[in-house]
């Protein structure tokens, strides 16, 4: 059981992770860690 | 547009403090800089005042309203698009002179215009005057002193930007032009009024154009436009009046302007010959032929004194809590019972991949901080300056240099920033150099390989990286040089300003977007790149394998030992590593944590335990050197690559560019690694 809720938390937090970068990606954002730009798109 | 919205643009040079302004209203994040290029495009922030909904446009900072350059582009497309309701014509009052040339023109479109007169205080300071009473009315335009900075006269220049909303005409102009016109009249409508001759051209156009383009908004500026051959409006409306347009007028109506600004400066600023002998005593040196570069590589060095030594003890804190973060997940796994597997994937996976990228934090922090510092004080504006010399040799243009400065903190603003460049041709020469500025993810690489394995010498290490970064740069600039003997005549038009004190809450904005954005990188990118390098490392043709030698990523890692063995990387674990590394160059560092199980790597025992299993493989100190030299020029990261992609407009571009970096980081690890083992062994 303890095995299965981890492997669930892993999964939520990597389901997060791919919808940020999805999300980041749709806007044109190059996701660089640096935008100037303050809507997160890179325009 | 209903009457409870209003849409106010801001536009001024570069470098006036516009942006900074921009921020001010709206509390927005953007990134001021002291040099063209930052704001490529124009950006919106909305704020609530006097009960209505008020749209802020921050457009690039331009010096004139002509068709050359992308800037200039933008802002008068959008202001012709009578999108915006106010202009706000921000104007750096300490550069008066340079500054009215942006007024003059935006007068000319017909919309209304609020001058902010910025940077008072060092006006004041210089010991000048401006006076406040004449200036509107030579202009025709309320003019608001504020202070960006210090959030002074902000209520005030609103205040008047809302009530002179649909207020096209000039405010009451008193001035009479020092020559004698037969348009004397003209003074009641414009401010601008040229010589009889221009006058009567346009007078005879304007007529032409209201027959020909009955919609069109402002006559007068088109005409004028046309008389300065304007490659936009002369296709876009095109007048058959070869007796009028005769022969182009541009430099006429150019030197016009300026001998009316002549006008203006001579009557409302007093004092003018007061320098700011501080920065012109700092100049002489700082952008000294002779001086220049080596103060330049000289603050550089500092910077990374600090990277290291400020970071480092910052960073010991935080491995500290990763420690205690995986001994507690590691003694509540086991007392849950969650398996083998689990823990190595929790443990060794995720906290040994992310935990050991977020321990560098401080060291970026730092890295950002200095930089920050720097910028905002107005010392990179030099460095671009006394580049420009070494930029012109190679065919490319000072303003070349400033996207490779913006590329040690990250190559994908970089890369956009090449947006300023006018000649196609640079742009893509600059695009193809700026990877090779070393950016703050590769810092990572270097701090760890460098403490690992030159624990006397890791900051000259580091900093040989990125002089070894610079000097390809320029040696494949020099490259392509003689490859494409085309020069473009790309001047770099930088405002040298004034040298201040860096102001807290711009560098605090840089530096937590920058922590912000590195600690989100961590937690999307990282952490799945983390999670696929585990499982490639932990299952095999077999299923799960408790000896990562036999996983599916030691096979891949096998095939491509031959392309790294000739560089002195022929380890399958390294190669893993390295394509891994392709989706941000931090993976570089979390693939070989998780690679060698160590949960904290940057902490003193884990480098011990990590060079120990390195030197296992029989991986030494010469060939962290090669990893490091082959990590700051190969492959840019994915987010590098799909902005080329993007601002190339070009797959094949992108690919071109990719396989260019790849190869020429082969060659230069080459070249180190066999020269090195020639001397060394």
């Amino acid at each position: 059981m303890p095995t299965v809720i981890v492997l669930a938390v892993i999964a939520v937090c990597a389901a997060l992770a791919i919808r940020r970068l999805r999300t980041r990606r749709r806007k044109g954002c190059g996701d660089c860690g640096s935008c100037p730009y303050r809507d997160g798109g890179c325009h | 547009m209903s009457d409870n919205e209003m849409t106010i643009g801001f536009i001024g040079n570069p470098n006036c403090g516009k942006t900074t302004l921009f921020n001010a209203y709206t509390g927005a994040n953007l990134k001021v800089a002291n040099w063209p290029g930052v704001t490529v495009e124009k950006v919106e922030g909305v704020m609530r005042d006097h009960d209505m909904t008020i749209h802020l446009v921050d457009l690039p900072g331009t010096y004139s309203l002509t068709s050359y350059t992308m800037e200039e582009m933008v802002s008068r497309q959008f202001i012709l698009s009578g999108e915006v309701d106010v202009i706000i014509n921000v104007v750096d009052a300490s550069a008066l002179e340079r500054s009215l040339y942006l007024t003059l023109q935006l007068l000319e479109l017909g919309r209304p215009v609020v001058m902010a007169l910025n940077m008072m205080d060092i006006v004041e300071k210089r010991g000048m005057e401006i006076d406040l009473h004449r200036l509107p009315e030579m202009l025709g335009i309320p003019v608001i002193p504020v202070s960006a900075r210090q959030r002074r006269g902000l209520d005030i220049l609103l205040h008047a930007a809302i009530h002179h909303r649909g207020h096209e005409a000039p405010d009451r102009l008193i001035h009479e032009h020092r020559h004698a016109s037969r348009h004397q009249h003209d003074h009641d409508e414009y401010a601008m009024v040229y010589s009889d001759v221009i006058e009567d051209k346009i007078d005879q156009l304007i007529p032409a154009l209201m027959l020909r383009y009955p919609d069109m908004t402002n006559f007068r500026w088109h005409a004028i436009k046309l008389l300065e051959g304007d490659r936009e409006i002369t296709e876009k409306y095109p007048v058959d009046m070869p007796q009028v347009l005769d022969r182009s007028y541009e430099s006429d109506i150019i030197n016009q302007k300026y001998d009316f600004i002549g006008e203006i400066i001579d009557e409302v600023l007093l004092h003018k010959e007061q320098q700011d002998m501080l920065t012109e005593r700092a100049d002489r040196l700082l952008t000294s032929k002779v001086w220049g570069i080596p103060v330049f590589l000289g603050i550089m060095a500092v910077t990374f004194f600090l990277t290291f030594t400020v970071g480092d003890w910052l960073k010991g804190y935080l491995e500290i809590a990763i420690g205690w973060l995986s001994d507690g997940v590691t003694a509540a796994l086991a007392a849950a019972d969650a398996g083998d597997v689990v823990t190595s994937l929790v443990v060794d996976g995720i906290i040994g991949g992310v935990g050991t990228i977020v321990t560098f934090l401080p060291n970026i922090l730092i890295l950002f901080l200095c930089l920050a510092l720097l910028e905002d004080s107005g010392y990179m504006a030099r460095v671009a300056y006394v580049m420009e010399g070494i930029m012109s040799k190679l065919g490319l243009s000072g303003k070349a240099f400033i996207p490779m400065l913006l590329g040690f903190g990250c190559t994908v603003p970089a890369i956009m920033a090449s947006r300023a460049l006018e000649s196609k041709r640079d742009r893509f020469k600059v695009m193809l150099v700026t990877p090779f500025m070393s950016c703050n993810a590769r810092l990572t690489i270097y701090i760890l390989f460098s403490e690992m394995f030159f624990p006397d010498n890791a900051m000259v290490v580091a900093y040989s990286m990125y002089l070894i970064g610079i000097v390809v740069a320029i040696a494949v600039s020099a490259v392509i040089h003689v490859i494409d003997r085309k020069n473009t005549a790309n001047y770099l038009m930088i405002e040298l300003p004034e040298y201040k004190l860096p102001d807290g809450r711009t560098v605090a904005i840089y530096v937590w977007e920058k922590v912000k954005d590195y600690l989100e990188k961590a937690g999307t990118t990282i952490f799945l790149a983390t999670l696929i390098i585990w499982a490639l490392l932990n299952f095999g043709p077999g299923g799960y394998c408790s000896d990562m030698s036999d996983s599916f990523g030691a096979v891949l890692g096998r095939l491509l030992v031959p392309f790294f063995e000739p560089i002195g990387l022929g380890f399958w674990q390294i190669a893993v590593a390295l394509i891994a590394g392709i989706s941000a160059k931090e993976v570089v560092v979390s693939s070989c944590a998780v690679l060698f199980g160590i949960v904290n790597a940057s902490s003193a025992e884990g480098m011990s335990a990590f060079a120990a299993a390195l030197e296992s493989i029989g991986f030494g100190q010469f060939n962290a050197f090669c990893l490091m030299v082959f990590c700051l020029l190969y492959i840019p990261c994915a987010a590098a690559l799909g902005t080329i992609r993007k601002e190339a407009n070009s797959w094949g571009w992108m690919w071109f560019t990719a396989f260019f970096q790849l190869t020429t980081a082969w060659l230069v690890t080459f070249a180190v690694y066999q020269i090195g083992s020639a001397i060394l062994f």
